[in-house]
């Protein structure tokens, strides 16, 4: 008799109702998260978006560069004759006097942000900038060595662009988080 | 005319294609979709719950954290298990998170002593209590496996995996809890 009573174990109701209504805790906690996720997202995106940017542009330029070191020496057999001061050959967009009256107000700002930053993140923002200022020298200097390199004239021009965007994206990141 | 088995198992696919437009509202993040299906299921939840945990305020602990955990992991549910299935996998999760805590170590505590033989009787009309008694005096692991097992219908691969032990120690534990109950109902005879 007693197998048989173990036997309908499954007979038993597997549906046990709480005492207490468990909802009103569920949909706080649930309200809870969804009032949080709009906030958290687009903080976590903008905290990311400075560096991601920069993480492109630093990509982008150090490929520049080894396509530019990888061409430079032909271009220089081929264009040897040609060869002109660097000064002259940086693209008439870099030269613009307004361009350039932008960059060092930006660079002002983005100083200052820097300097409100942890100093973690400040060392992480001011190592990809530092890089990509570095990448641009390069740039520049294979230009010297190469001024009729479009290619190269084009990937100056991105990669200034980008430092731009970057730049922009630094003093701009505080404002969007808060 | 549909006979018995054909009328329950229109109705079967009736409650899933239920449950998988109303899962399809959460995950979009319609909470009433998801109070409708924590209406449906609770009670097999906090059942769950309660065999596991042998404490009504603590099932009810685990079975409000089991569906506050089911609410954030909708997006990852994939339909190859039925949602049932899936709530009860993170219901038994909760229970064996509480049980590794220290908060509810005493409550959760081995001690045969701690529950009262159930008094039996054949055919009583409260056998199904004294059933459950008997289940409550089983150790953790025997009272886990004829939970799962022998009370919510699962396979050993199932609950092995819900309970993250091997499909054989399922079996064995499966088949020492039957073992015991028989042992425990016929000392109370």
């Amino acid at each position: 008799m007693n197998m048989r009573r173990i036997n309908r174990i499954d007979e038993l109701a597997r549906s046990v109702p709480p005492a207490r209504d468990l909802w009103p805790a569920i949909a706080a906690a649930i309200e809870a998260e969804k009032s949080a996720a709009p906030v958290a997202g687009p903080q976590r995106r903008q905290r990311w978006l400075p560096a991601a940017g920069m993480a492109a542009a630093v990509v982008l330029v150090t490929i520049g560069v080894f396509i530019g070191r990888s061409f430079g020496p032909v271009r220089e057999i081929e264009t040897a004759g040609t060869q002109q001061p660097a000064a002259n050959v940086i693209p008439a967009a870099l030269r613009d006097a307004n361009y350039r009256k932008q960059r060092d107000v930006l660079l002002v700002e983005v100083q200052h942000k820097l300097e409100s930053m942890p100093a973690a993140e400040r060392a992480k923002v001011g190592a990809s900038l530092a890089t990509l200022r570095r990448s641009i020298g390069e740039i520049e200097a294979a230009l010297g060595r190469d001024p009729a390199n479009a290619l190269l004239q084009e990937l100056l021009v991105n990669s200034v662009q980008e430092e731009m965007r970057a730049l922009t994206a630094v003093r701009d990141s505080g404002n969007q988080e808060i | 005319m549909a006979d018995g088995a054909t009328a329950r198992m229109i109705n079967t696919d009736t409650v899933v294609e239920f449950d998988v437009a109303l899962i399809e509202r959460a995950r979009r993040g319609d909470s009433r979709a998801f109070e409708r299906l924590y209406r449906e299921h609770v009670g097999r939840v906090h059942g769950l719950c309660l065999r596991m945990t042998r404490n009504p305020d603590l099932a009810a602990d685990c079975a409000q954290d089991a569906f506050i955990k089911a609410w954030k992991a909708l997006p990852k549910f994939e339909a190859r298990s039925s949602f049932s299935t899936w709530l009860h996998r993170i219901a038994v999760n909760t229970v064996l998170e509480k049980r590794r805590g220290p908060a509810n170590a005493e409550i959760l505590a081995e001690d045969p002593t701690e529950y009262e033989e159930p008094v039996m009787s054949f055919d009583s009309p409260v056998e199904e209590e004294e059933l459950e008694a008997a289940i409550q005096s089983l150790p953790q692991g025997a009272r886990d496996a004829l939970v799962l097992c022998g009370v919510y219908g699962y396979e050993h691969s199932e609950a092995a995996s819900m309970l993250g032990i091997a499909v054989g120690t399922c079996k064995a534990q499966l088949h020492r809890a039957r073992g015991l109950l028989k042992d425990r109902l016929e000392r109370g005879v």
